[in-house]
């Protein structure tokens, strides 16, 4: 397997390269669930992350949906925000230059009602200094224009993306939605149009209701379900879109831990978002990163690399050795 | 001013009345930049995912010396279930100190009144400890505390708000102890008796006290401030879950929303659009469980 064991008491690497964008580790927040980032510096070092995905951002100022938006679900949170935010007129002026006081890597999250709004917005960001790389917001479920509206289509998908490429030399991460048949369709699609990294998932369209009052939770009806609920689905919308597609893969879900990171690193994403959980534990990425830390020195790693992708699906575990005590996992092979 | 997360100890659990809760917890982190008015994230279960997200509490009562807060904990859901259930010794994962807190009243001369509909008297009580060891510690007369529950059963520290020397007008739904009526009907009241208005009026309670006394205050020239609450995720101003409908200087057909987390919890009720507020933005009355 090549792996480069790690030399006594020498740090593991955790460098990881997503195509053209370089992180330091493979930690980074995501988008909607960390502000602009400046909301929880009081508690995490930004310079410290693989980096940080803003809030969507739109062309112009967005109040988001009305009220109530969010509903707790068993291991879960379920949201309408519909995308508030601050336009990206105050963004660039008022929380850029913040947030690149902190030392943070910047990916800016880009929304638009049209093709046109995306590829607007990606030309402004583009010449503004500080930002590492765009994700494109396809597959938010909570707005009734643009989000899912495009992510759920392989065509409208790749003429958001396309259209975005030709007004950017930045690095292009696309936001997957799991409310589709065939998410690797729709991966294919947006990677044969320009897209240099996939990020997934996006949240799990969703519902609550009162039983009491025999009304839906949220005012929008529907919402995105994230948080620990929702992880599985994400780890397998990972594993098919890194069958699907050869360029680099973010994974989204659910990740509470820095095992649950791993896992998505397992199955073959380079890096991964870390969102609901920031709501739980402020300090929860930075957690999640040294708990890899760790992990790689227990496991001999030198570098986290050699452990993404390495996923061993040859392997059928007879009944018989589901006995085994994994208190002592066996060594890394 | 900064926030942290601290591992919070218990120290006290009292079953205050029915289904409430007084808990006290140390934490030395936390206290000492803690205003009245502002709140904790308290995360419920400390291991597991379920419930999954931390309960934002107004602080009740702050100890500063000792690095204590208080919290009253009503149980409407399986989170303040659970935490109604915390016994002393165990540790609260808590952060904080978050939001506005009140502002605080500068003059002795001015009459202030409270106006707490049940549990709103959580941070009404901070906020009255501070005016009595401070502005109005001369003057306790100045200062009356409305304060309106449905049955007598359900008062907090009725014999402590006694012994302050303050006017204390009690109110029940059924009539069982004080006023019969509502809270805002025992301020209305009194503000007829008196022939005067008060320089200041602070209120804490449900949304029907909360639309009524904001019906009441429209187009008088009082300063008030109100506490309120709303279901949020992180209390840090980033989920943008605490949305409450509010009014903006370009008019109304102006779509406007202010965040109890941050622009609040304490919030002039005369900013917010009532009459878009819906029921189920606060919640359920009771515990059910089924």
């Amino acid at each position: 397997m090549g792996q480069s064991p790690t030399p006594h008491g020498s740090a593991p690497d955790l460098r990881v390269s997503l195509g053209p964008l370089q992180l330091a580790n493979p930690v980074l927040t995501a988008s909607g669930t960390f502000g602009y980032g400046l909301e929880f510096s009081d508690f995490v070092d930004l310079s410290r992350l693989g980096g940080i995905v803003v809030k969507g951002l739109s062309l112009k100022p967005r109040p988001g949906n009305p009220p109530p938006r969010l509903a707790e679900t068993p291991c879960g949170l379920l949201n309408a925000i519909g995308l508030e935010n601050v336009g990206v007129e105050k963004f660039i002026e008022d929380k850029l230059p913040l947030l690149r006081q902190r030392g943070a890597l910047i990916i800016v999250n880009i929304l638009g009602n049209t093709v046109e709004e995306y590829a607007e917005l990606a030309a402004l960001l583009s010449g503004v200094p500080g930002i590492a790389a765009l994700e494109i917001n396809i597959s938010c479920p909570n707005v009734k224009k643009g989000g899912m509206v495009f992510g759920t289509d392989p065509h409208m998908a790749a003429q958001v993306v396309a259209a975005v490429r030709k007004r950017t030399h930045l690095p292009l991460i696309t936001k997957l939605s799991p409310n589709v048949t065939s998410i690797a369709d729709i991966a294919r699609a947006v990677v044969d149009a320009g897209s240099d990294i996939l990020s997934c998932i996006n949240t799990v369209s969703a519902m609550a209701v009162d039983p009491f009052s025999r009304r839906p939770k949220l005012a929008n009806i529907l919402g995105g379900l994230s948080g620990p609920a929702i992880k599985p689905i994400a780890l397998r919308c990972v594993y098919e879109t890194v069958q699907a597609v050869s360029c680099p893969v973010i994974g989204i879900g659910g990740i509470q831990t820095a095992l649950d990171a791993l896992e998505f690193l397992l199955v073959g994403a380079s890096a991964v978002q870390v969102g609901t959980a920031n709501f739980v534990h402020p300090r929860a990425s930075l957690d999640i990163l040294d708990g890899i830390e760790r992990f790689c020195r227990q496991q001999g790693l030198g570098a986290i690399t050699d452990y993404i992708g390495t996923l061993d699906t040859s392997c059928r575990f007879p009944l018989a050795d589901m006995s085994c005590d994994l208190s002592h996992p066996r060594p890394f092979p | 001013m900064p926030r942290v997360q601290e591992k919070a100890k218990i120290l006290e659990n009292h079953k205050e009345a029915e289904g409430i809760y007084r808990l006290v917890l140390y934490a030395p982190r936390i206290v000492p930049t803690a205003r009245p008015g502002q709140f904790v994230m308290v995360r419920v279960a400390s291991e597991g995912s379920d419930p999954l997200l931390a309960r934002p509490f107004s602080f009740h009562r702050l100890h500063k010396e000792d690095g204590l807060f208080e919290l009253l904990v009503r149980v409407v859901g399986r989170g303040t279930q659970l935490l109604s259930q915390s016994r002393p010794g165990s540790p609260l994962q808590v952060v904080g100190p978050l939001g506005r807190g009140f502002t605080l009243p500068t003059s002795a001369q001015e009459t202030v009144f409270f106006v707490a509909g049940g549990i709103g008297i959580a941070p009404l009580q901070a906020l009255l400890d501070h005016v009595l060891t401070t502005t109005h510690k001369d003057h306790p007369e100045r200062v009356y505390l409305f304060y309106g529950v449905r049955t007598a059963g359900e008062f907090i520290s009725l014999n402590s708000l006694k012994r302050t020397g303050i006017h204390l007008v009690l109110s029940t739904d059924d009539g069982s102890t004080g006023q019969s009526g509502t809270v805002v009907e025992a301020v209305q009241q009194s503000v007829k008796d008196l022939s005067s208005m008060p320089e200041r009026l602070y209120a804490c309670g449900s949304l029907p006290m909360q639309v009524s006394l904001a019906r009441w205050v429209q187009g008088r020239n009082i300063f008030v401030e109100m506490s309120l609450e709303s279901m949020m995720a992180c209390g840090l101003g980033a989920c943008l879950g605490c949305a409450l409908p509010a009014v903006h200087a370009d008019g109304p057909e102006v779509e406007h929303y202010l965040h109890v987390c941050q622009d609040g919890p304490v919030l002039d009720p005369r900013r917010i659009r009532w009459d878009k507020v819906q029921p189920l933005m606060v919640r359920p009355q009771t515990y059910v469980s089924l």
